[in-house]
This record gives C-alpha cells, sequence and structure tokens, in this order.
C-alpha cells in the first residue's frame, strides 16, 4: 500500500473516532492527493527505466565498434545526441513533464561518455578506463549542476562507485591512495550537489558507497582484522547517533532512515571479521549478536526497516555461526534441522521483541 | 517563460560545453597524427577485450622494457614505478625504430640531440635490470569479431607499428602492417 493511501486510511479513521471534523479530513486528503501526484510514479519509474535502456544502447553500439557507418558520422550523431538530450530535456522539463525531461538528460549524459569511449577507440588510447570513467563523471556532475537535475546527480554517484571499483583493482599496477583519498572527497562534494539538486536518492546512494568503499578497503588491507574492526566502530557509532537523535540526523543529513546504513555497514565489517577468524569464532559472533540486538533496543522501535534489517541479520549470523562451526561435521539431515531451529529461534526474537514493542506502545497510549 | 528558457538556454551551455570538450579532445589527437614525428615499432600481442569501447587487442613493443644501462643524465636518482620516462629513438637498417637513451621526463640534461624522444610511464622495474614502461599505445581497437584473428597472426608473423611522436613525447598509434602489408591506417578524424 503506498503512503498516500496509508494516511488517506488513517485520516478517515481519525474523523470516525471525531478527534478532526470533515472539512480538515478533506483538506487533509486533497493535500496528499496533490502530493502524491507530484511523487515518483509508476509511469516515471518506467521513463527512467526506458532512458537507462537508451543510454546503455548507445554505450553498447559504440564499443561494437561497427565499420559501416562511418567514423565522423558516429561522432557527429553523438554530438548531436548529446544537443538533442539536454535541450530537448530542458524542453519537456520547461513544459512540466518533469521525469521525461530527467530521462532525456541521462540519455544525453550516457551520449557523452560513449563519446569518450569512442575518442578512445578512434585514436587506440590505451590510457586508463579510471581516468576515461572520472572525466565521465565530472561532466555529469558538471550538466547536474548547472540543470539542478536529480537523475543527473544519481548518475555521477553511479560514476563514482564504478571509478571506486575500478581503482581500487589492480592495486598492483595503480596507487591505491588515490581512492582511497579520493573517494572520500568525492562523496564529500556529490553530496553537496544532492543538497543542491535535492536528490535524496543520491544521498542514500553515497551512504550505500560508503559502507561498500570500507568493505573495499578492509579487502586491501589483508589480513583485514585492524580495518574490519575500525569500520565496525564507525558504523557502529553512525547507527548509534541516528538512532539517538533521529530528528537531527534526519535534519543534518537531509534523509530518513540513515541509521540503516550504519546498520549495513556493522554487519559487513562483522562477517570480515567471523570470516577472517573462524577458528575463534566466538568473541566476533557474540559481539555480532549483541550488537543487532542493542541495534533493536536503539532504533527497531522508531524505524521499520531498521527492525526489519536486524532480524535478516540476526537470522543471518546464526547462519554464519553455524556455517563456520558445526556445518562442516553434519550432514543434510542435521542441516535441515539445524536450520529449523535456526529458524524457529529467529522467530521467537522477533516474536518477543514485537510483543514488548506493542506493550510499549500501549503503555503510552495509556498514558497520553 | 522566462525560468523555462533560462533553463533550456542552461541546457545548450552543458551541452556545448561538453561537446567542446569532446571536439578538444579529438583535435589534439588528431593534431599528434598529422604533426608528429614517425616511428616504426615490431610488435607482439599480449591480450584482447574492453568491455565499453569493444574488441581490441594488446600490445607490447621492443621498447616497452628498455635496459637502464641506456640511462642519461643524472642517474643517480632511483626509477619507481609510476614515474615519467623518456626513450630516445633511433632507426635501425630495417627501418625499425630502437631505444638508444632513457631519462627522467624532468631531467633535461639527459635529452638526446638528433633523435625522437617518446616518453612513457614507468610499470616496473625488473630486478634494476629492465625499466617497463607504457607509452599509451598498447592497445589497437578492432571492429566487433576481428580481435581474435588478427591476434592469431600477430603470434605467427612478425607485424608492425607505424606511430606519430609529438614534441613532448606523446605516441599514437598510426597504422598497423603485417609485414610489408598495411591491415590498418587512421584517418585524421
Amino acid at each position: 500500500m503506498t503512503y498516500a493511501a496509508r494516511v488517506k486510511r488513517d485520516i478517515e479513521r481519525w474523523r470516525s473516532i471525531g478527534w478532526i471534523d470533515a472539512s480538515v479530513a478533506d483538506n487533509l486528503a486533497g493535500d496528499v492527493d496533490a502530493r502524491a501526484k507530484r511523487a515518483f510514479g509508476f509511469g516515471s519509474v518506467l521513463t527512467i527505466l526506458a532512458a537507462i535502456m537508451l543510454a546503455a544502447a548507445v554505450l553498447i553500439f559504440v564499443a561494437a565498434n561497427w565499420e559501416t557507418i562511418a567514423r565522423p558520422v558516429r561522432v557527429v550523431s553523438l554530438f548531436a545526441l548529446i544537443f538533442a538530450g539536454y535541450v530537448g530535456g530542458a524542453v519537456m522539463k520547461a513544459r512540466g513533464l518533469r521525469w521525461p525531461g530527467e530521462g532525456a538528460w541521462l540519455v544525453a549524459g550516457a551520449a557523452f561518455g560513449a563519446s569518450i569511449a569512442l575518442i578512445g577507440q578512434m585514436y587506440h588510447l590505451s590510457g586508463e578506463e579510471v581516468d576515461a570513467i572520472l572525466t565521465w563523471g565530472i561532466g555529469i556532475a558538471f550538466a547536474a549542476v548547472v540543470l539542478r537535475s536529480p537523475a543527473s546527480n544519481v548518475f555521477a554517484v553511479g560514476l563514482a562507485g564504478l571509478w571506486l571499483s575500478l581503482a581500487m583493482m589492480d592495486t598492483e599496477l595503480r596507487d591505491v591512495h588515490v581512492p582511497t583519498v579520493g573517494f572520500p572527497i568525492m562523496a564529500a562534494v556529490l553530496w553537496a550537489l544532492s543538497l543542491y539538486c535535492r536528490s535524496r536518492a543520491s544521498r542514500h546512494c553515497l551512504l550505500a558507497l560508503l559502507v561498500y568503499y570500507g568493505l573495499l578497503q578492509c579487502i586491501h588491507h589483508r589480513p583485514w582484522d585492524d580495518a574490519a574492526v575500525m569500520m565496525a566502530g564507525v558504523s557502529a557509532l553512525f547507527f548509534v547517533l541516528c538512532a539517538i537523535f533521529p530528528r537531527l540526523a534526519e535534519r543534518f543529513l537531509a534523509i530518513r532512515q540513515a541509521a540503516v546504513y550504519g546498520l549495513i555497514g556493522f554487519g559487513v565489517a562483522m562477517t570480515l571479521l567471523q570470516v577472517s577468524n573462524s577458528e575463534a569464532i566466538v568473541g566476533p559472533a557474540s559481539l555480532a549478536f549483541a550488537g543487532t540486538v542493542v541495534a533493536l533496543m536503539l532504533g527497531g522501535r522508531n524505524s521499520a526497516p531498521v527492525r526489519w534489517l536486524a532480524y535478516v541479520m540476526f537470522g543471518a549470523e546464526l547462519c554464519v555461526v553455524y556455517l563456520l562451526t558445526v556445518g562442516s561435521m553434519l550432514g543434510t539431515a542435521g542441516f535441515l534441522a539445524a536450520a529449523g531451529l535456526l529458524l524457529a529461534a529467529t522467530a521467537f526474537v522477533i516474536f518477543l521483541f514485537e510483543r514488548r514493542m506493542r506493550s510499549a506502545q500501549a503503555g503510552q497510549g495509556d498514558r497520553s | 517563460m522566462k525560468a523555462s528558457l533560462r533553463l533550456i538556454a542552461l541546457a545548450v551551455l552543458v551541452a556545448l560545453v561538453q561537446i567542446g570538450f569532446l571536439g578538444w579532445m579529438i583535435a589534439g589527437r588528431a593534431g599528434i597524427l598529422r604533426d608528429g614525428a614517425e616511428i616504426r615499432l615490431k610488435v607482439e600481442p599480449v591480450d584482447p577485450r574492453d568491455l565499453l569501447r569493444g574488441d581490441y587487442v594488446r600490445l607490447a613493443y621492443d621498447i616497452s622494457a628498455i635496459p637502464v644501462q641506456l640511462r642519461t643524465g643524472s642517474t643517480g636518482r632511483s626509477v619507481d614505478r609510476g614515474d615519467r620516462m623518456c626513450v630516445g629513438l633511433e632507426p635501425n637498417p630495417d627501418g625499425l625504430w630502437q631505444p638508444v637513451s632513457l631519462r627522467a621526463v624532468d631531467d633535461r640534461n639527459g635529452a638526446p640531440v638528433g633523435t625522437v624522444e617518446i616518453c612513457g610511464k614507468v610499470t616496473s622495474v625488473a630486478n634494476g635490470r629492465d625499466v617497463r614502461l607504457e607509452y599509451g599505445i598498447e592497445r589497437f581497437y578492432l571492429p566487433e569479431g576481428q580481435g581474435r584473428a588478427i591476434e592469431r597472426d600477430m603470434r605467427v608473423r612478425t607485424f608492425i607499428v607505424v606511430a606519430a611522436v609529438d614534441a613532448d613525447g606523446q605516441a599514437q598509434i598510426k597504422a598497423l602492417y603485417d609485414g610489408k602489408n598495411k591491415l590498418y591506417e587512421e584517418p585524421l578524424y
């Protein structure tokens, strides 16, 4: 059920209880409808998906290096696509077609990247893909600033993620400090850009990429125990701050549910620790369990995503412990029995927690 | 109305800046092909493919590894991975170009007179004897599906790359020869 439908049902309930009168209820419902129309609907999702497909088609077409179309023609067509995409997108936006306009800008951005690739192909440049992606990303970020385009903003964040992945690969050949120092700077710039472009999706992607950054750093610093401990610590601190001061976090980060990324980071770090210490798993495993429970206590009440993520992590943690300890000794039957017991244990924890939460909420209701 | 005109003007600006940047890249590369000194190098294939730009053959040159003894100029400094270095080249009687000197890019004293210099990035130093360099001409892009065939032929016959080198030592592939047979020649644009 969408948010709008849920709120309208609540409004109806409040009216029937008599907390609000009919005119207030109508106003509220009208406001919800007006907002829902502006929000990201099914049509806009399809528009953006179509734009992504067109963008991919442009990129792959260039990669095929098709001889039938002369090179200058290919270059000029791509330039025309860049121009038509940006200007056409602006015209559509000016006429109130917001998402089709954003989609056209995405296609234009892809044509820019395809042109960089085509030039590399034309002149046999063996320079690094890493630099090509960086150049591309700078071009897209430039478009996002000038046009104040949230979709281009997300595009630039995606390219930053791609750049990070490529730059952290083959660190035999490349200096690992470049992505290690460069990515946080890039993330800060893109974060600022997302505030300007009003792109919440960019901020979500950036937080997810920071977790990914932590994971890559851990893997790079093998043995990764120290790095993983640090990642767990930073993630836990982030989570606790977000969970204790949800209002402040929402205002400061300008997104809701940021705590989720702290919890994901913590889970990833704990998994790494357990994988590298599979002989002495008791310490990290109990820390992971404790962390999950603390997360439920601190953040589970106010946030459904945190609650569900904590449940999933609890279940996953049971599986990890099982796989790393007894898993090697038991057969299929043993595994199934253990899985059943694990599920039952998870369900029991969820049940206990939900009951506590309900009684706490009921207690609050009585007081008010 | 005014706001929408402004948005369209900004979109034109973005498009022109991006296209201008790409045009500048193309002009620079075409300039090297047009005006650069021409050298002929013997090549061998390494292995192919690039996701974004399609099929290519990775090339290794005779000049990809340069003996440290050729070092000129202030030879006291050690060579590290990532350094930029320039190699002086002279043609041998077969018309293939061979290395005659090696210097750090900022070491003007080492620059030889009368040779063509090609500059690249050090990728490794093999136990103090050879310096391995990449010049940015280690790939040859081909239409989809042709990479394997060329690569196979290259393993049995001698292939030659003709490259253009500009005054800063930046090189670019101009043509690919199968022995005396010209397979590909790059147009300026």
